[in-house]
């Protein structure tokens, strides 16, 4: 008994080994054949969905690496001698304009597409990555039961009837958050008067949890009365619970969930993500972005004419949005999450 | 008694006889298995280990900056807000450490020696201390506490219990109560493995009960104190509590700040192994302290005279203070965790309130998408499990031989790597193993199960060999010996001599890396084959995507299922092995 039980565990090391080695080899081989794999790095909601939808009508093996943005773009910068990856898909351009300047990125590509006039502002002038929905950042979350009259200016939130009241994300834990702070810097005039501007909502209590989850729970639980979250958590929670409401104040943040592709991925895998571009910004792909996640991810603002975005998300045209320059802020990302890890949090 | 004795331990009381002698022309099937053993743990371990270490110095090497060689990041970590996290680190895990060694021996104790009841049940609710992720525990004390939680909520007004549980206080008990099980683990295989014979003397020689305690525990030091450095190196490297409890706290620990390194962007690697360095050269104080109370010592106590263990029956009122204790510790050390499990994934809108329902086991057990991955992640702990244990038992024998530079050499590598925090393990597993060169001659492992589960052994081996080791010390060479005297083979050799001595720790030892397999999180994210989710990366996509409920539902099932196997495997245990095996340190 124990000599045979030890030999199955030996084969089935072996069998682990060999199906290691054998998907590292068929990979090679696939790759040698001219129809590589497509591996998919995605942290969005949907992508699952979306995926198998591209499998079904394309026929192109694809994998998928569906993990938090910090993971992802770990992996990709640890592994950037020899990347692994095809597509990256995550929400905010802060990141791929950072990659874009490593050149790690494909330039040139821009799917045939009709773009909103917003989505068309967004796109890069080297056309490195491309934008596939939309979500703000920070919506303003309210208790409609417990609050009658939300703020309706960013600077309302500094005064005393919101005194510890106010809740948001913080940008080492959460994605979505640093172009929030970067947007507020942004509209202000600049870091120094952002700074100011957060220095003084902390004195005004301002509750820092890790992400949208817990600062919703936070606000849910009545320890704050206005959370600031990604609008597509915020819209998600408010499908849940009829006593909430979204609000976006003037201006809002856009941030846009993007792809881009693998600047040193074979030809012919880069010739597979342009198609999944493609497919994404398709009726189908919309279709399955829609469905994927229709509490979360799937509660985006859609890029494309014609598609109208799912019931419950407030309109984008009764508020001042703006857009960040990623090129301009993405390099300052590192220095501004550290300030606010000593100062603010 | 042989504390004195000149044998060092298992493997050198043997002269190479005339047969030895003839065969030094040509290398043995030892030698050979020998070399092949260090170089796995080269591979396995040093390599990755030093491919991200080296980034400290040299970010060139692998293109995360421009210095061949630059002191810049090592300097850094010893300023600000990263020497104060560091600091931290150091005295909460010292103390974590003090911790679990003091409240695991005396549990070990009772159910080693005494006949408190119910003593099955305390092995099983120490496993399942153990396998709980260490976010779950701190999740749970956060709910209880925090200015609008349940404490609050039934009327309990205590802010200094808030201040005290989110400071830290909460993070050492925390950190603390999560190092009990592996003292109890390594404590209770030693204490199995003692025999009867060195109470009796200390009985006899007018040493009171208490007394008779205080003379045997020197025996198992080495298990104390592994329990001890393995306590120290867990605490100092964990990143569940850090990012949970001591975050909410505002209490910064090294783990922290290194992941923040890492989680910006872009990445600051050579920021993040700096502080591993200093992490990693911590642990040289457990060891530095280990290897000045066990030196020259030997503590080789189990052979076939060692006599079965009398278990001391224990009075009523032992019993009830026993139980008490025992019942207290284990009441906040799964009874928090649990809730703030459970009442996570109980309520559907992000906790607010206290309306129930139980949509999010309903969505789990009946989504293949959701199934899947717990069923991967049974197999990839299996199997690693295996491939650890057989590795931990021939490294526990390299640690408890002679002490020679190779043995001391391993010893650190090996408490070192468990200071390692894991994503900085996996990050290293990149460097090291996606190279152009070994794409160039079409070996690429990265992203490849097969890589997965080489990490997951490399990163358990350490934990596994210092809980064997204390097991491993006491087997005398004569155990083997006498089966090689009487004709049998090497393998024969083990398997009758040695195997029903071993087969305890081995299998508790095959447990905990199972366990720790199971769930584990950074190591899953960064190396896993693209579709292949293991549990852990399963459940993390399902917080980050804001469906909280079902990715604490989806915990609890798992957490369920690795325990169900805990007891599969005691059971079977239990049924199959041989009843001589069973009788090692049971007692009468």
């Amino acid at each position: 008994m124990l000599k045979m039980g030890r030999s199955r565990a030996l084969l089935a090391v072996l069998a682990a080994s060999a199906a290691g080695t054998a998907s590292a080899v068929s990979a090679s081989a696939s790759r040698a054949a001219g129809k590589p794999t497509l591996i998919v790095y995605s942290a969005q909601g949907y992508d699952k969905a979306v995926v198998q939808a591209f499998i079904k009508a394309t026929g192109i093996p694809t994998k998928l690496d569906d993990n938090s943005t910090g993971p992802l773009l770990t992996q990709i910068e640890a592994s950037k001698n020899n990347p692994n990856w095809g597509l990256l898909w995550v929400d905010g351009d802060t990141a791929f304009a950072g990659l874009d300047q490593q050149h790690l990125l494909l330039r040139g590509y821009e799917p045939m597409v009709n773009w909103t006039p917003l989505a068309k502002s967004l796109l890069p002038k080297d056309k490195s990555y491309t934008p596939t929905g939309l979500t703000a950042m920070a919506a303003v979350v309210y208790d409609s039961t417990k609050v009658s009259s939300p703020p309706s200016t960013w600077q309302q939130l500094l005064s005393p009837k919101w005194k510890g009241a106010v809740g948001m994300n913080d940008p080492s834990q959460s994605g979505p958050t640093y172009p929030f702070i970067a947007g507020m810097m942004n509209y202000l005039g600049g870091v120094a008067k952002g700074k100011q501007y957060f220095a003084k909502l902390k004195a005004n209590g301002l509750v820092v949890n890790p992400t949208n989850g817990p600062t919703l729970q936070a606000l849910t639980s009545g320890q704050i009365k206005l959370a600031l979250v990604q609008s597509s958590a915020g819209v998600g929670a408010a499908l849940g619970d009829k006593s909430l409401r979204v609000k976006y104040l003037s201006p809002a943040t856009l941030l846009p969930g993007c792809i881009g592709i693998d600047a040193k991925a074979p030809k012919a895998e880069q010739q597979e993500a342009e198609r999944f571009i493609q497919f994404v910004l398709s009726k189908a792909g919309q279709r399955a972005m829609q469905s994927g996640d229709p509490t979360g991810d799937s509660l985006y603002y859609p890029v494309i004419r014609g598609i109208a975005p799912l019931k419950g998300l407030p309109p984008l045209s009764s508020v001042k949005t703006q857009r960040l320059n990623p090129y301009a802020w993405g390099g300052r990302e590192a220095a501004i999450n550290s300030w606010f890890d000593s100062s603010i949090k | 008694m042989s504390l004195s004795s000149p044998s060092a331990g298992a493997g050198s009381a043997v002269l190479p006889g005339p047969r030895s002698r003839a065969r030094l022309g040509r290398p043995s099937l030892g030698g050979v298995l020998q070399l092949g053993f260090w170089a796995v743990l080269l591979l396995i371990i040093l390599l990755p280990c030093l491919a991200f270490l080296v980034l400290a110095v040299s970010p060139r090497l692998f293109e995360q900056g421009s210095s061949y060689f630059t002191l810049h990041y090592i300097t850094g970590v010893f300023t600000g807000q990263t020497a104060v996290a560091i600091g931290n680190s150091l005295w909460v895990s010292a103390v974590a450490s003090m911790i679990g060694v003091a409240v695991g021996f005396p549990v070990a104790w009772l159910t080693s020696r005494t006949d408190l009841p119910g003593r099955g049940l305390i092995t099983a609710a120490m496993w399942l201390v153990l396998l709980l992720p260490s976010w779950l525990p701190s999740l749970g004390w956060v709910r209880l506490v925090q200015l609008d939680g349940v404490m609050y909520r039934v009327g309990l007004h205590l802010p200094f219990v808030t201040h005290a549980v989110l400071g830290p206080a909460g993070v050492v008990l925390v950190l603390g109560i999560r190092n009990v099980p592996f003292a109890y683990l390594a404590i209770s295989t030693a204490l199995a493995g003692m025999g009867q014979e060195f109470e009796d003397a200390a009985r006899v020689h007018g040493a009171s009960r208490l007394g008779s305690i205080r003379v045997v525990a020197p025996i198992i030091a080495p298990a104390i104190w592994s329990a001890a450095a393995i306590g120290f190196a867990e605490a100092v490297s964990d990143f569940g509590v850090a990012a949970t409890l001591a975050y909410q706290a505002n209490f910064q620990l090294g783990t922290y700040q290194l992941y923040t390194a890492i989680n910006n962007f872009p990445p600051s690697f050579p920021v993040a192994a700096s502080m591993a360095w200093l992490l990693v050269a911590s642990v040289g104080i457990p060891l530095g302290l280990q290897a000045r109370a066990l030196r020259g010592r030997s503590y080789a106590v189990l052979s076939g005279r060692s006599r079965q263990v009398v278990r001391r029956r224990l009075g009523v009122r032992s019993r009830l203070l026993g139980w008490s204790a025992i019942g207290l510790f284990f009441l906040v050390a799964l009874g928090v965790p649990a809730f703030g499990a459970i009442s996570g994934s109980l309520l559907a809108d992000y906790g607010g309130s206290f309306s129930l329902s139980t949509a999010n086991y309903s969505a789990v057990l009946s989504s293949s998408v959701l199934v899947a991955p717990v069923i991967r992640s049974l197999f990839y702990g299996v199997i690693t499990a295996t491939v650890t244990v057989a590795l931990g038992y021939v490294a526990a024998r390299h640690l408890t031989r002679s002490r020679t530079r190779a043995t001391r050499f391993l010893d650190f590598l090996l408490l070192a790597a468990v200071a390692i925090p894991s994503v900085i393990f996996a990050a290293g597993y990149i460097m090291a193993y996606n190279l152009p060169i070994l794409s160039r001659v079409g070996i690429d492992l990265y992203q490849t199960v097969g890589l997965l589960i080489i990490a997951y052994a490399a990163s358990s081996l350490p934990t596994n060999t210092r809980i064997l080791v204390g097991s491993v010390s006491q087997l005398q060479a004569s155990l083997r010996d006498a089966a090689r005297v009487h004709g049998a083979g090497p393998v024969r050799a083990w398997l009758r001599g040695i195997a029903p001595l071993m087969s305890r720790p081995l299998i508790y030892a095959w447990l905990l890396t199972f366990t720790a397999v199971f769930l584990e999180l950074p190591i899953s994210q960064l190396l896993y084959a693209p579709s292949q989710p293991p549990v852990s990366v399963a459940i993390e996509d399902n917080l980050s995507n804001y469906h909280f409920g079902l990715g604490t539902a989806q915990s609890v099932v798992a957490v369920a299922l690795a325990l169900a196997v805990v007891v599969c495997v005691l059971g079977a245990y239990r049924l199959l092995a041989p009843r001589g095996w069973r009788q090692v340190g049971a007692g009468r």
